[in-house]
């Protein structure tokens, strides 16, 4: 089956400002895709070049089969978008911006529009400008979801919800993945890529630094080793190991960050006579981290 | 075509325009209404003989009494045109530039409708906004018989119709400057300095020699300081309000497909 998003060398710079660079990724329908990066990174300006609503200085988008560049009609009835800083005319009531943007969707089943007002505790009768961010978000969302398209472009989709409907989005997305359909999904909000999403890509300072599976990127990345010994053990001899870098040694304790295999590490510590093992999966959280603060620019993993 | 972004723009200048018809409908039935106490004033007259600069300025030349010199100082020479392009300038500035500041644009772009029809659809409302108030005049003109006013039906329908063809033009000046600047504030202050120039040029012609001169080259000229209301709006002059007006919807059309939208 073909990607629903290529991404090529997709490059947009304003200026002296840097947009992003030389952006490439792959998604893969039925699935949904997490694009995270702290704030700055991009996350924004490649949605937008994926839209057709920026055109790139350089590289390709092909969404649905399309040149996003040329933002056919064709495309654009198939995506469903919420920006990530969502603007609703004030004045306008919630009913009004849906019937209007419903009509020139051509939507004639408004079952799942009601379906989710329902879902989402929707108030669609004030002005916007008198609902609170999150209230505002949950219109953004219906906009996006009603006319259930074959993929959705959410740019920090949850901004502003409370946990309880954080909840029932994610019950949304697993419901429209369920369907076959796409979600690409910009984010910072860790703990909700976890939960969501089967594929991923960090940018940093416009450029991807990793592209992998949440599975992959916990398989590759480091595990928490805590040995104790009957007494004090030379912390260089573990160093040397591959893989093994020494995160703290106090006489008897070690602990080790462990990237490769575990057999040669624990060797070592049974011919040094270990009384005590302790050992943690990898630290997603910890990792997203090091790949926002530490690690940008150096592409580290890439699996397609 | 779907009419989708018309009614969405026509939904978010409710207000303006309501107040624009109701102020302009209010003070051309004033006018209307005022005249049988002036028709007969020689001083409104010698006012205007005396002192032809300082009537220039506020658009009023020749006689002050009769029926067209009456609406053309009170209506046609200033408030119509420049409350419509009040209207049209505001709107211009808004439809593009505008809404990309406020964050609106990304969502109507993200339709499945194109850029082209977005700006056609965008030109009609701006069509429609620029009919506004020359609309309501004309349609206060009509009980100018009842007041011993009756000026010339086919002239003051083609003035109306000029009037509204130079505010449609000024309106495609901010709407062609927003898309190719990004910027609102640019739109409104290069949409309306050409305005304010253009009117100068067009009132101070008949008082001034050197600017009656250069006369031709201002839009207010070809629509409504030529003695329109007597005359009629002239074949040359329609044609050039549409052409400038068609120039700049092109360059709107180059603008608004490279814009970058947020």
């Amino acid at each position: 089956m073909a990607p629903a998003i290529v991404l090529d060398g997709l490059t947009k710079s304003f200026g002296e400002q840097r947009g992003v660079c030389d952006v490439s990724l792959e998604v893969t329908p039925g699935q949904v895709f997490g694009f995270l990066g702290p704030n700055g990174a991009g996350k924004s300006t490649t949605i937008r070049l994926m839209l057709g609503l920026y055109r790139p200085t350089s590289g390709t988008a092909l969404v649905l089969g399309h040149d996003a560049r040329q933002a056919p009609v064709e495309l654009l009835r198939r995506i469903g978008y919420l920006p990530g800083e969502l603007n609703l005319p004030g004045r306008m009531t919630g009913r009004e911006i849906v019937n209007l943007f419903a009509a020139a969707r051509k939507i004639t089943d408004s079952r799942l529009r009601h379906e989710l007002v329902d879902r989402f505790r929707l108030d669609l009768d004030r002005p916007v400008r008198m609902l609170s961010k999150g209230n505002r978000q949950k219109i953004g969302l219906l906009l996006a979801f009603q006319h259930r398209p074959e993929l959705l472009v959410l740019d920090e989709p949850t901004s502003g919800l409370d946990p309880l409907l954080q909840d029932e989005f994610a019950c949304l997305v697993r419901d429209t993945v369920a369907e076959g359909r796409t979600v690409f999904l910009s984010s910072h909000d860790l703990d909700e890529v976890q939960r969501l999403v089967h594929q991923l890509a960090i940018i940093r300072d416009g450029k991807v630094v990793v592209t992998d599976t949440v599975a992959g990127l916990r398989e590759s990345s480091a595990r928490v080793l805590e040995l104790r010994f009957p007494g004090h053990v030379d912390p260089a001899e573990f160093a040397v190991q591959p893989g093994v870098r020494v995160r703290s040694s106090d006489g008897d304790r070690l602990v080790l960050s462990l990237a490769g295999a575990v057999a040669p590490v624990l060797a070592l510590a049974a011919r040094r006579g270990a009384v005590d093992i302790v050992a943690r999966p990898a630290d997603l959280d910890e990792l997203f981290r090091s790949y926002y603060d530490d690690r940008g620019g150096e592409r580290i993993h890439d699996v397609g | 075509m779907s009419a989708e972004v018309m009614r969405l723009d026509l939904r978010l200048r409710r207000r303006m325009v309501l107040g624009c018809a109701i102020g302009i409908g209010v003070y051309a039935f004033l006018i209307v209404a005022l005249y049988p106490a002036f028709k007969d004033d020689a001083s409104l007259d010698a006012l205007s003989q005396g002192s032809p600069t300082l009537a220039a300025l506020f658009g009023a030349s020749g006689s002050l009494t009769s029926v067209e010199g009456w609406l053309n100082a009170n209506l046609y020479a200033n408030f119509v045109p420049l409350v419509s392009l009040l209207l049209t300038i505001g709107y211009g500035a808004a439809a593009i530039a505008g809404q990309d500041e406020d964050g609106i644009l990304g969502l109507t772009a993200t339709l499945p409708i194109s850029r082209r029809h977005i700006l056609i659809q965008k030109t009609i409302t701006l069509g429609l906004l620029a009919l506004v108030v020359p609309g309501t005049t004309l349609a206060c003109l009509v009980a100018g018989p009842n007041f011993q006013l009756t000026p010339d039906w086919s002239s003051t329908i083609l003035t109306t119709l000029g009037t509204a063809l130079l505010a449609l033009d000024f309106g495609l000046l901010a709407l062609s400057v927003g898309a190719l600047t990004e910027s609102r504030g640019t739109a409104l202050g290069v949409a309306s300095t050409a305005a304010a120039g253009a009117y100068l040029i067009s009132s101070l012609a008949p008082a001034v020699n050197w600017v009656h001169s250069i006369r031709w080259t201002s839009p207010f000229y070809w629509a409504v300081g030529n003695d329109q209301l007597t005359q009629g709006l002239g074949l040359g002059a329609a044609a050039a309000l549409v052409i400038v007006g068609g120039a700049l919807c092109t360059a709107a059309a180059v603008g608004f497909e490279r814009l970058d939208v947020h």
